[in-house]
Order: structure tokens, then C-alpha cells, then sequence
């Protein structure tokens, strides 16, 4: 580890001369170098934060349950799995969304087709 | 949380002392202190010391190690949530962003508060533009840290940046009623109500905005801003009076803001010409020393008000000397009586008072050939232009403009070289005016000669590093785009792709550098800016720097496809079979000669490879910020020799189909890609979407066509459900035509456009080569029925014959070319390759009865 520590600094000096010139384009960089990107943050007085956090966190829930159940909805819908194939291979998009595509077109396939040509 | 292997106190104090080390960038330090821990024989192997060891190791530029510390240290502690961050920390670094997330999550499982992980998740989330997964980490560090702004700000913005307005406003409104107790008013704060406004403003609520605003007047500092909104506001929601007194103070403050003439005209409601010029007249003298409201009037006035304005306006700008006082002007030639006002006081008015009496200066007069030769420059008028051109440079030789001019000239008659050849003497006369040293090596582009621009651009590069390097590190992409453009009309198709990438390369790293913006402009609240930042990385590639790369990209590489580079081994020993024995001994020793040079060259190369290693490696030490890791180098002979060009031009097209939606070149381009690769949907696609743009747009004809004919013969082997969609979707696009009846219809609509007439000719013959005389007929006979006959039209025509669009038709090329030449004499294109070398065009300055000439 030692030595190899030494075999970069020598090799350092060597091109410390090819440096200088460009270095001259370069001053600043020295002082950005001593920018660190860590800050402290400022803490709030405390205060009560309480109420407004659980409000926040009922909504919260509010929203998660309706995003699952429009979910359910979706996957509720049958679709075949040529359908999808027929989708992946035609259009080049990921499974994903051609499943996607498909469920929201209620696995109508010349439907999904026509609303991802457009 | 605690680590499998815990540290003593002692040990522990040293941990902590790395930690500190690497947060406040002194690295040489923390490798001490690892060195410290590591070499008491209780823990050469533990864990997070080695992950520490290893992160700073990557600081300093010695990747290889850092990544064998830390996996050796994550294999030692696989329970360790320092481990797991310092590795993701590892990958981040290295841009691998998904695999850090994945690092990060392993992290949060062994410690699921640890806020500075979360920290550091968010930010890749936001980065990769995972926002629910944003808005699900911000929620949590709300939870735990809600005495900290910074937790408040990052969930509501999470929200805004879902669009839900509501929840964003929700959010701030409960963090500024707990703050606003203390009645601070800093520039912090009045950020953060700023962003607050924008925040209403985009929910459609224009009126709480504008409330909102008003009530915190005395608390917003960004006085100038606050104007701006507040004129907005109350212009939008039609309250003129209000508008107009906040706009006649914003043009009070900043009389040379066009844009507030314009909001003021909006808030005055004048909607008739002549009251816009009255007003502007009223302006002028308000604000003698501003241009607006001298310049604006001429865009509304007419008739004879036009021709007193322009007078004083051209006056003026011609007695001091204004070089841009034509492009200046030059938006009011759309209006061809407009023109002839100009010319009049250019060519006959002026001159006469000058040459007749004391009134106005000598130089005048160089100032109006000057006008003048860009004037017919822009009509198109090349003799005209050039013989206004030498008049001014007999008056005074030594203009650099005037250089500049006449080379665009000739740029625009068609001959890049002369072009060039002026733009060179112009450089010439200031070598240290950088504007017309990168002009000179644009025409050098233009005319193809790429050395010679390098070589012109290296007069600005750093010293040490080829200008080609140089401007690929500077991101100088006119230079890569022109440069590509120039190569692919070489056919140098590998160099021209390897500029194409490099491009790309660019815009790949604007996004990446987004990420210190992240942290930065949360601390530093400003928001606004924030989030116009982020939305400006949305759609960067839909900017015109990146179209213009991808186009050069995709044609090339549709080339590509078409006529692939030839492997010269191959072809080689195919030749070998039908030689003489005498002959392949020959032939084998000039290979073995061709191999020792190429392998004592290829040495050299890796040598000079060494060499700039260390270069780079150099530098990465100096300047541990941008330590971008490596990639692959552009090669441009593998480039060429690519196995899948349809693919890779699909990769340049992709972001124009998102982003340059409304542009129809994208999607006939998508279409000539999927054409090629027999994708009948997506070229269904492509077409609508260029259908909706522009259904008459000719380019777009041909396509239709060939898509018809297509279909036509592969009706029978498609899958049902595809015909079912092309079914419903073609009566849009063929109206029930076949495709000659198509076809026949587009050239009797459009019979007068050479443009159209070309891709409707061009169908004729795919449809039925038969029809070859009449299709060229079409194309060829450049008489007074198309209104489009101009050098880019001709040049299309041709190129399009070579091509054999119409099939063998050498001397109809030849005749097309001669008739080309003496409509065209300056353009290069047309004239036959044996006659290159470009005429010695040196135009005898015309005498001065001429000048009144029209």
C-alpha cells in the first residue's frame, strides 16, 4: 500500500511541468475543491407540529386507498396473453404497459391498438 | 442498527472521525484514521471500516480499489446499513442509479429511520423522476424530522410535481402558519411565498393568486418579480386599469423590454394598427433613448406613416453606422409593399443626399451598399447583392462585416467554397475576434473541410489538448453537429456517427448534472427556479441541438442499413481464389509489410492511450467532482460497422417521438425506420401522427403511397386484428383511394410545386416504372409553372435522380443540370464534376450609374 502510495506521488511530479500551463485555465477549481456539499440544517423552533402531521397522514391513507382500488379495478380485467404478445411484438413497448394498455381498454385489443397508434 | 462486529470506544471515536473526514472532504485524513483501525489485528476485516476505506479511495480517483474495499467490506457485515449506503453511495457515483436504489433500499431494511439514507433516496428518486416513490420517502422524512423546513418543502413539492395542487397547497399552508410567528421577512421567505403564488397560479385559481399577492406585498423583496405577477394577474383576469398601471411602471423601470410594450398594448386593448402606432409615437418621446417604441411601430404602420417612420428609423441607423440594422429589420419583409418603401430610400433617396449635400456623413453611403447588399441577398438577387457588396468594399476594404457578408452570399447562391474563402480573409483581419473565428469554421464545415476548422478553432482551445478534444469537452455542439453534417456528406459515415454520440453524450450529462440541484436549491429555497429546472430536463432532447444530431444520426444510419460497410477481409479473400500463385505471394508480403506497420502504429496508439489516461487521471484526482465514469470510447470504424442500425436509430428517434412531437420531420422519419423494418402499426402510427401535423405535406404524399402499396401486397398474410385496426384507421388517411388514384389527386392539387410535383413524380414511377419518361418529364421541365424553384428545391430534384428514385436517367441528370447552372450559376452542385474547380468570381465594382438601377 506504502510504496504504492510513493509510485503515484513520483509519477505526479513528473507531470506537474505538462500541468502548469494548463493550470493557469484552471484556477478556481482549487478553491471550489474546498466547497463541501455537506450543510447543517437549520432546525425549526419546535413547535407543535402534531395536529397538522396527523392530518396530513389521514390523507394520506385517503389517497393510497382510492389509488389501490382503481388498481383492483384494472386487474380485475381478463386479457389474453396473445393479445399482449400481439401488442409487444407489433408496437415495441414493454409488457408492462401493453398490459396496462390492454386492461384500460377492457382487453379490447383493436381498441388498445388504435389509442397507442394515435 | 448496530453492526454485527461493534467497534470499542476507542476504535469507535476513530469511525467516527472517518465519517467526519469524508463529509468535510479531507480524504488523505480518513484514509489515516482506516489505516489506524485496520491495522490493530482485531479488525483488519471489519466491515464498515473497509466500506469507509473504500467510499474515500473513490473520492480520490482510485475506483478499482474503492469498489474491491467495499465489497469486501459489505461481504464482511452483509447486516450493516453503513455498508449497504456506502455501496450504494459507490454506484451513485458512478451513475448506476437504479442499482443504488436498490442499495438503499438493503440499507433502509437494516435501519428503516436512518434519515440521512432517506435523504440520499430521494434524491435518486427525484432524479430518475420516481416521484410517487419521491413523494412516499419525503412523507417519511416528514414524519421523522417535522421540526425541519426542508421536510415540509420537499413533501409539498412532491405533490406539486404530481399535480396535485391541492395537497402541495395544503402542505405549505400548514408549515407557514406555524412559521410565520417569528416575522422574519427574509429573501428565504419571500422565495418560499413566491413558489407559494406559482403554486396557486398553476392550480387555475387566478383570483387567490392574485389575493394571495396582494396581501403579502411588504413581504416579498424580489420587488421586480412581484410586478411582473402582479401586471400578469390582473391582465389575465381581464382587470385592464389595474394591468396597465403595473405594466407602465415595469416599462418605466426597463424601457428596452419588448414584452412589456406588448402587455400594455393587451392592457390598453388596442387592437387596431393605427392606435398601436399612435401609442407607441407617444412612448417614443417618453423614452427618447430606447429602441422599442421606434422599432415596434414599423411591424403595425402602412402606406405613407410606414414610409416617414422607416425614414427616421433608417436614417438614424444608417448616419451612425449600426451593422445589424438590416437583421433588425429584416421581419418586416414579409410585407412586400414594405420592401419596396426600403428600397426606394435605400437606393434613390439617401444616396441622392448624401452625394449632394453637407447634411449627412460620407460614411453614410457604406452603410447603405452594406444594407443593401444583405437587402437583395435576402430577395435572393445575387448579383445585385454582390455588385453592392464590392461598393462597399472599395469604399472601405478593411470592414470585417462586409468580408462576413459576402461570403453569406455565396453561401446562399449555392457555393459553400468561395463562401468559405471569404469568411477566411475575414478571420484573417482579427484573428482575436472569437465570433468570427467560429464563424469561419462553421462555412469551413460547410464546405467539408473538417481539418481545416479544427485547425481554425484551435487559435481558442486550450493549449495541450487537440481543438477536437477541447470542443467535445466544452459541450461545443454547433461544431460536433456541423462537423457530423459534413462527414455524412463525405461518407465518412463512422466519423459522422462518433460526432452524433458525442452530442448525445451532451445531453445525457446536462441530465446528470441536475443532481447537485437537488439539495442546492431546497436549502437555498429557490423553488421557482427548482422546478423550472426540473421541467427543462423533462424535455431537454426536444431541444433543436438534439434534433439536428438525431436526424444527422437516423439518416446515416438508415443508410447504414441500405448499404452496409463491407468487411475488406472478407471481400480480400473471396479475391484470393482467383489469383495466380505468383501473384498471392505478392500479395501476402504486401500484407505482412501492411500488418507490421499497422501493429507498430496501433503501438504508438497505446502509448498515446497511456499517456492520456494519466491525463485523465490527473485530472480526476485535481477535480474529484467530476469523476464521470468511463465510457466505452467512439470508435468510428466500429460505429460504421454496425449490426443493428434500425435499432440504434430507433434510440435517437425515441426522444424526438416524445418531445419533438410537433415536428412532422420526427415522424417521417419514424416512418422511412419502420418502413424498414416492416412494422405495419407503427408505421400506421407515424403517419397519423404526421397526418395530424400537416395532411398535405409532400413528404408525408410518398409516404402514404408507399404505405398503400404495401399493404396492398401483404394484405393476405396479416394478422386479423392488425387488419381490423387498419381498416377503421385508413379511411382517414386514403380517403377509399388506391394508391394510383392517391397519387394522380395529390399532383392535380398541387401542380404548381416543384416539391410536391417531385415526391407525386417520384410515387408515379415506384407505382409503375413504365410511367418513367412522364415522371421525369415532371421533374425536369422547369419552366413557369411551379412557383418553387429555388437552389434547395433543384438540389432535392437532383439528388433524388442520382439516387435512382426514377430509375437509370443518366442524361436526363445531365440536361436537368445545365438547365440547374443557368438558373443557379453560383451554386457548386449543379455543375458537372469535371468542372470543379470553383470560378474566379471577382466582381468588377459597378460604376455608379448603376446603384440607381432596379
Amino acid at each position: 500500500m506504502a510504496s504504492e502510495q510513493v509510485v503515484n506521488g513520483a509519477s505526479e511530479d513528473s507531470e506537474e511541468k505538462s500541468q502548469k500551463k494548463s493550470a493557469k485555465h484552471d484556477c478556481g477549481a482549487a478553491d471550489l475543491e474546498k466547497v463541501t456539499d455537506y450543510a447543517e440544517e437549520k432546525e425549526l423552533s419546535t413547535q407543535d407540529f402534531s395536529g397538522a402531521i396527523s392530518l396530513i397522514g389521514d390523507q394520506r391513507n385517503k389517497q393510497a386507498a382510492e389509488k389501490i382500488a382503481r388498481e383492483k379495478e384494472l386487474l380485475k380485467v381478463v386479457i389474453k396473453k396473445e393479445d399482449v404478445d400481439l401488442i409487444v411484438r407489433e408496437m415495441e413497448i414493454s409488457r408492462i404497459k401493453a398490459e396496462r394498455t390492454l386492461r384500460e381498454h377492457h382487453g379490447n385489443v383493436v381498441n388498445a391498438l388504435i389509442a397507442l397508434t394515435n | 442498527m448496530p453492526s454485527s462486529n461493534p467497534l470499542p470506544p476507542k476504535e469507535n471515536a476513530l469511525f467516527k472521525r472517518i465519517l467526519k473526514c469524508y463529509e468535510q472532504k479531507q480524504y488523505k485524513n480518513g484514509l489515516k484514521f482506516a489505516k489506524q483501525i485496520l491495522s490493530n489485528s482485531k479488525f483488519t476485516e471489519h466491515g464498515e471500516t473497509l466500506a469507509m476505506k473504500g467510499l474515500t479511495l473513490n473520492c480520490l480517483g482510485r475506483k478499482e480499489e474503492a469498489y474491491e474495499y467495499v465489497r469486501r467490506g459489505l461481504r464482511n457485515d452483509l447486516r450493516s446499513h453503513v455498508c449497504w449506503h456506502v455501496y450504494g453511495l459507490l454506484q451513485r457515483s458512478d451513475k448506476k442509479y437504479d442499482e443504488a436504489i436498490k442499495c438503499y433500499r438493503n440499507a433502509l431494511k437494516w435501519e428503516k429511520d436512518n434519515i440521512q439514507i432517506l435523504r440520499d433516496l430521494s434524491l435518486l428518486q427525484i432524479q430518475m423522476r420516481d416521484l410517487e416513490g419521491y413523494r412516499d420517502t419525503r412523507y417519511q422524512l416528514l414524519m421523522l424530522r417535522p421540526t425541519q423546513r426542508a421536510s415540509w418543502i420537499g413533501y409539498a413539492m412532491s405533490f406539486h410535481l404530481l399535480g396535485d395542487y391541492k395537497s402541495a397547497l395544503n402542505i405549505l399552508e400548514t408549515f407557514l402558519d406555524q412559521q410565520q410567528k417569528g416575522n422574519n421577512y427574509d429573501y428565504e421567505h419571500s422565495e418560499l411565498l413566491l413558489y407559494q403564488n406559482m403554486l396557486i397560479y398553476e392550480s387555475g385559481e387566478l383570483k387567490r393568486a392574485l389575493i394571495h399577492l396582494e396581501k403579502r406585498e411588504d413581504q416579498i423583496l424580489d420587488k421586480l418579480t412581484l410586478k411582473e405577477i402582479l401586471g400578469e394577474l390582473n391582465l389575465q383576469l381581464k382587470q385592464y386599469e389595474k394591468a396597465a398601471k403595473y405594466f407602465e411602471e415595469l416599462t418605466r423601470r426597463n424601457p428596452e423590454n419588448t414584452s412589456y410594450y406588448n402587455k400594455l398594448i393587451d392592457a390598453k386593448e388596442l387592437i387596431k394598427s393605427e392606435d398601436i402606432v399612435q401609442f407607441y409615437l407617444v412612448l417614443a418621446d417618453l423614452y427618447p433613448k430606447s429602441n422599442p417604441p421606434k422599432r415596434l411601430p414599423l411591424n403595425y404602420a402602412v402606406g405613407e406613416q410606414f414610409k416617414t417612420l422607416v425614414d427616421n428609423y433608417l436614417r438614424q441607423g444608417l448616419r451612425k453606422g449600426v451593422p445589424p440594422l438590416f437583421v433588425d429589420l429584416r421581419s418586416v419583409y414579409n410585407d412586400k409593399n414594405k420592401i419596396e418603401i426600403i428600397e426606394q430610400f435605400c437606393c434613390k433617396i439617401f444616396p441622392n443626399e448624401v452625394n449632394n449635400g453637407p447634411k449627412e456623413p460620407a460614411s453614410a453611403l457604406l452603410w447603405v451598399y452594406y444594407y443593401l447588399a444583405q437587402h437583395y441577398d435576402h430577395l435572393n438577387q445575387t448579383e445585385k447583392a454582390l455588385m453592392y457588396i464590392d461598393a462597399a468594399l472599395e469604399h472601405t476594404p478593411t470592414l470585417i462585416e462586409l468580408f462576413v457578408t459576402k461570403g453569406r452570399i455565396y453561401k446562399h447562391a449555392g457555393d459553400p467554397y468561395e463562401a468559405c474563402k471569404w469568411l477566411d480573409e475575414a478571420q484573417a483581419l482579427d484573428t482575436a475576434d472569437r465570433y468570427i473565428n467560429s464563424k469561419c469554421a462553421k462555412y469551413m464545415l460547410r464546405a467539408n473541410k473538417v481539418k481545416e476548422a479544427e485547425e481554425i478553432c484551435a487559435k481558442f482551445t486550450r493549449e495541450g489538448v487537440s481543438a477536437m478534444e477541447n470542443l467535445n469537452e466544452m459541450q461545443c455542439m454547433w461544431f460536433q453537429t456541423e462537423c457530423a453534417l459534413a462527414y455524412q456528406r463525405l461518407g465518412k459515415y463512422g466519423e459522422a456517427l462518433k460526432k452524433c454520440h458525442e452530442v448525445d453524450r451532451h445531453f445525457s450529462e446536462i441530465i446528470e448534472d441536475q443532481f447537485d440541484f437537488h439539495t442546492y436549491c431546497m436549502r437555498k429555497m429557490t423553488l421557482r427556479s427548482y422546478v423550472g429546472l426540473l421541467r427543462l430536463e423533462d424535455v431537454l432532447r426536444g431541444h433543436p441541438f438534439y434534433f439536428k444530431a438525431a436526424r444527422c444520426a437516423i439518416e446515416v444510419y438508415l443508410h447504414l442499413f441500405d448499404e452496409p460497410i463491407k468487411d475488406e477481409n472478407i471481400e480480400q479473400e473471396l479475391n484470393i481464389e482467383n489469383l495466380a500463385p505468383s501473384e498471392l505471394k505478392k500479395l501476402r508480403n504486401k500484407q505482412r509489410k501492411a500488418r507490421r506497420k499497422a501493429e507498430q502504429e496501433s503501438a504508438l496508439a497505446a502509448q498515446a492511450q497511456v499517456k492520456r489516461d494519466q491525463y485523465h487521471k490527473a485530472k480526476q484526482q485535481g477535480d474529484v467532482e467530476t469523476d464521470t465514469p468511463h465510457l466505452d470510447e467512439l470508435v468510428p470504424e466500429k460505429l460504421a460497422k454496425v449490426e443493428d442500425p434500425l435499432e440504434q436509430a430507433i434510440k435517437f428517434l425515441q426522444p424526438l417521438q416524445n418531445l419533438a412531437q410537433n415536428r412532422i420531420e420526427t415522424h417521417l422519419m419514424a416512418f422511412e425506420i419502420y418502413f424498414k423494418k416492416e412494422k405495419l402499426l407503427l408505421m400506421l402510427q407515424s403517419l397519423k401522427r404526421a397526418h395530424k401535423l400537416d395532411s398535405n405535406h409532400p413528404k408525408l404524399h410518398s409516404c402514404l403511397v408507399r404505405f398503400h402499396e404495401f399493404l396492398s401486397k401483404n394484405r393476405s398474410s396479416l394478422d386479423p386484428t392488425i387488419t381490423e385496426v387498419l381498416e377503421k384507421e385508413m379511411v382517414v388517411l386514403f380517403k377509399n383511394k388506391d394508391a394510383a388514384q392517391l397519387n394522380k389527386d395529390y399532383l392535380d392539387t398541387y401542380c404548381n410545386s416543384l416539391e410536391a410535383v417531385l415526391e407525386g413524380a417520384k410515387m408515379l414511377y415506384y407505382l409503375n416504372s413504365k410511367l418513367q419518361s412522364t415522371a421525369l418529364g415532371l421533374v425536369t421541365n422547369l419552366d413557369n409553372k411551379y412557383q418553387d424553384v429555388n437552389i434547395r428545391t433543384c438540389n432535392n430534384v437532383l439528388k433524388s435522380l442520382k439516387k435512382g428514385d426514377f430509375g437509370q436517367c443518366d442524361s436526363e441528370i445531365d440536361q436537368f443540370m445545365l438547365k440547374c447552372q443557368t438558373l443557379f450559376p453560383h451554386a457548386v452542385d449543379f455543375r458537372s464534376p469535371n468542372s470543379m474547380t470553383p470560378c474566379e468570381s471577382n466582381h468588377v465594382p459597378p460604376d455608379p450609374e448603376n446603384y440607381s438601377s432596379n
